[in-house]
């Protein structure tokens, strides 16, 4: 298991080198002017020279190899340079939006293996029943309902109607822990509804296919309760494609992630990184897609060690 | 400027007022006297201002830096809290108000003298006074300082220190802008102790004289102030208690409907309205509402010096087959004001014999025909790709549509429409002006080969002629004519299609008092920083 873990991660490094290459490259190769653009929306523009000092306040008037030089020679010592957008340093603006989105990203998670994993055991457990028809019918529904129209009915039926959640904003767990739950739970379960009934699906048809094996069969004929047939036969096994599913899911919660922390005023990565496309802001981009790569790979490699775990065969192939 | 017109209407659009009566005919000069004494600063008897209270506010986005001449200013509405300018524009946005300076006189084209206020200090305790303004400008003057509002400063040739409150700046030519930059951003004082000291930090920790300190900056998040006990101001007008609040919470929200639904809420007290929000909040008996006419005229902009707009008739054309009533009904939900030209109706330069362009297909037809066009014409362009921005580009493609112009219209993020609008890669597109104060960065910006949303599309030599002859006329009615010859040049050749002048809408719940239309549009930014908000009882 050891040698496959450093095997992952010599991978992992391979491709973040490549995606830091692609990265830069892409963002060169993207049309616009981020600095003219921002600074058109912002102050008085009657004087063009006022752009070409922005644009070498933050070197962008140096050759392109220069400015990637520069760059990532910098990077790797942790100055990860100065935001175009907003001015601040990019590491630390970094950091502290790092916090909102791993907390937002654990309570979606909390949300959708909360919902997801009971609306599918029960679902298939209780097949073909009015409660699977709802269930169902709730899980598709999670599934498509558009984020960004979730969250504003839930904002104006749970803030402005019953006023009994903040509409927005954010506030840190240790300077105030019940407000910080309090504002983090609309957020969370419109980021976690999706991937909730995407994982009540999943489950519910994994679930079945356990539950039509022979070694389930087996295990009835032998006098097992149904619970010990269930949890003790039949969860292990059919847990291998949701694991796969909650890996997928944490991994691109960064794109739900921008529509949320948006509407809901969480300043989090998702926004930022966002923000920073549109603004081609390239210093922000850089270290927030190194940060997305960095996201997919490790939750990757968890997915397989859990592989591993829940499925003896897997470890012993390897 | 485009862009973001609500947000920076809030407070900064409250850049004016008066004196209308102390503004003799032809003087390019601004007199003080006591504030007591102005009317911009007279209080209605029956308002009873009390303290306490954090008004609470909301930003699309983050401050950014907090100096502003560091790029970026990303909230300029807080910036305003921290840092006062040395004079503010009138109800016509002329630039006639002393704030922080108290007169300026033009002594000939070339050279100005400006008296301070007394008795003003910053928030680190250090004097306003002269040799602060004169480190400031030479601050901003040094390009190694990075401030992007050195090129604003280049007429600039030398301060002299005549005495503690007095400057005496000299020129290298005529410049007749000299107090619209005033009320501009390199107007805003700052403490030079605190420049001196760390210049960098102080974009983070600014220093300026305004009503409100930097209590607390979170990144993204929010910005806390704190009430400034020390408001010269407060002294000065005979109201001590100024300002009432005892602090401020700009949170950032960058939803609008986000931002409607907090100040339904009751977790924010004010906020400009989106104008499709105004049907829904109009008879909300929580709120206040206000309208007033904005700073920002929308328009589309031709190219005139390459492909087929050279042809005045083509141009004709298009602003002709324009229905501007449907599409302020329409696209704008009725709140804005069909534009005849590219300053504000209510603006001291604009030509008020100048009319709106008749919605008239027929003559679009006529003129198309008449152009060699008669089977149709295809033109490119771009609009921003925004909500708002598609539905106006829709609105628009479809009436050019109508007599036989087809728009191929991109719809693109700002970064994208920066480098068509560099290249000139276009023949009609998003135009028009946000912030139109001071004559000259508008008209230069846009119609002056020098200007920075000009790039080559617009070559007129009369106007060009007029905008250099605006710039060095300091005799204010003179001026006045020079722009309003300009707009008559404009107008008549069709150099852009001028679509309306916005109309700005804000919200306040009840419980917030004090603000008076009339008085804001008479006076606009020196009424509203003389008449601070407060809450009734002083609670929230």
């Amino acid at each position: 298991m050891g040698r496959f873990i450093g095997v992952r991660l010599l991978h992992a490094l391979v491709i973040l080198a490549l995606v830091t290459v692609l990265v830069f490259i892409i963002a060169q190769l993207m049309p616009g002017d981020g600095v003219l653009a921002a600074m058109a929306g912002s102050i008085d523009m009657s004087d063009a020279s006022a752009v070409e000092r922005v644009r070498k306040q933050y070197g962008l008037d140096q050759p392109i190899l220069v400015q990637f030089g520069d760059w990532l020679a910098r990077f790797v010592t942790g100055d990860w340079g100065t935001s175009i957008g907003g001015g601040e340093k990019v590491y630390d603006m970094f950091m502290r939006r790092l916090s909102p989105t791993l907390e937002l990203f654990l309570g979606a998670t909390i949300w959708s293996i909360g919902i997801g994993i009971p609306a599918g055991i029960i679902g298939a457990l209780k097949r073909n029943s009015a409660v699977d028809v709802a269930l169902t019918t709730g899980t598709m529904i999670g599934v498509s309902i558009p984020a960004f129209w979730e969250a504003i009915m839930l904002i104006y039926l749970l803030a402005v109607i019953f006023p009994i959640l903040p509409p927005s904003g954010y506030v840190p767990f240790f300077e105030d822990p019940w407000l910080n739950i309090k504002s983090m739970l609309l957020p969370t379960f419109v980021l976690g509804t999706h991937s909730a009934g995407l994982l009540a699906r999943y489950v519910r048809s994994s679930l079945l296919e356990v539950l039509g094996q022979d070694y389930i069969r087996t295990a009835r004929a032998k006098g097992f309760s149904e619970r010990a047939v269930i949890v003790l036969h039949a969860l292990k096994p059919a847990m291998i494609p949701v694991v796969t599913v909650i890996g997928l899911a944490w991994a691109h919660m960064l794109g739900g992630a921008f529509f949320v922390e948006v509407i809901f005023a969480i300043p989090g990565l998702g926004r930022m990184s966002v923000d920073a496309i549109f603004q081609k802001d390239f210093p922000v981009m850089q270290a927030t897609l190194i940060a997305v790569t960095l996201n997919v790979l490790l939750v990757n490699l968890l997915v397989d060690i859990l592989y591993g775990y829940l499925d003896p065969r897997i470890r012993v192939r390897r | 400027m485009s862009g973001d017109t609500d947000r920076r209407a809030f407070v900064l659009g409250f850049v004016a007022a008066t004196f209308a009566a102390a503004l003799r005919p032809g003087a390019a000069e601004a007199a003080g006297g006591a504030i007591k004494d102005q009317p911009w600063a007279v209080w209605d008897k029956n308002d009873k201002p009390v303290r306490g209270g954090y008004f609470r506010v909301a930003a699309e986005q983050y401050i950014g830096k907090m100096n502003p001449n560091h790029w970026p200013v990303n909230d300029w509405v807080s910036m305003g809290y921290f840092h006062e300018r040395l004079m503010f524009n009138d109800g016509q946005y002329k630039p006639t108000v002393p704030w922080l300076a108290e007169s300026v006189k033009f002594e000939d084209p070339k050279t100005v003298l400006m008296r301070l206020r007394e008795g003003v200090t910053f928030h680190d305790g250090s004097a306003f006074d002269a040799a602060s303004i004169k480190y400031q400008m030479e601050w901003i003057k040094d390009a190694k300082n990075q401030a992007w509002t050195l090129g604003m400063m280049a007429p600039l040739e030398s301060i002299e220190i005549v005495d503690p409150l007095t400057l005496r700046w000299k020129f290298k030519q005529p410049w007749a802008a000299f107090n619209g930059v005033m009320t501009n951003v390199p107007g805003y004082a700052l403490s030079a102790k605190a420049l001196q000291a760390d210049g960098d930090k102080y974009d983070i920790d600014p220093k300026g004289t305004g009503p409100y300190l930097l209590e607390e900056a979170s990144p993204g998040n929010y910005l806390k102030l704190k009430r400034n006990p020390n408001w010269w101001f407060a002294k000065a007008s005979g109201h001590p208690d100024m300002p009432y609040f005892d602090g401020i919470h700009v949170s950032v929200i960058p939803d609008p409907a986000v931002r409607l639904a907090n100040l339904r809420a009751g977790k924010i007290d004010a906020l400009t309205l989106e104008k499709s929000q105004y049907a829904a909040v109009r008879n909300d008996p929580n709120l206040n509402i206000y309208r007033f006419p904005g700073n920002h005229t929308a328009g589309l902009r031709f190219n005139t010096t390459k492909g087929v707009f050279q042809d005045i008739r083509l141009r004709k054309a298009v602003s002709h087959a324009i229905d501007r009533r449907a599409l302020i009904a329409g696209t704008q939900f009725g709140l804005a004001r069909i534009a005849s030209c590219i300053f504000p109706g209510d603006h001291w330069c604009h030509n008020p014999e100048l009319k709106p362009v008749a919605f008239d297909p027929d003559l679009s037809k006529k003129l198309l025909a008449e152009a060699g066009h008669a089977n149709g014409l295809t033109v490119k362009g771009y609009y921003p790709n925004t909500a708002i921005g598609q539905t106006v580009a829709e609105a628009v493609r479809n009436m050019l549509g109508k007599v036989g112009i087809t728009w191929q219209v991109d719809l693109l993020a700002p970064a994208q429409s920066a480098t068509r609008m560099r290249e000139a890669d276009y023949d009609l597109a998003t135009g028009g002006w946000t912030w139109v104060f001071d004559p000259d960065p508008t008209a230069t910006g846009l119609y002056h080969p020098g200007g920075g949303f000009n790039f080559g599309r617009s070559k007129n030599d009369q106007v060009i002629a007029l905008v250099e002859a605006g710039r060095q006329e300091i005799d204010l009615e003179k001026r006045k004519q020079i722009y309003w010859q300009m707009e008559k040049v404009l107008y008549d050749a069709y150099e852009d299609a001028w679509l309306w002048w916005d109309e700005t809408v804000v919200a306040y719940r009840k419980q917030v008092q004090g603000w008076k239309n009339e008085g804001f549009m008479k006076y606009r930014d020196a009424w509203f920083w003389a008449h601070p908000l407060w809450f009734k009882d002083g609670k929230q």
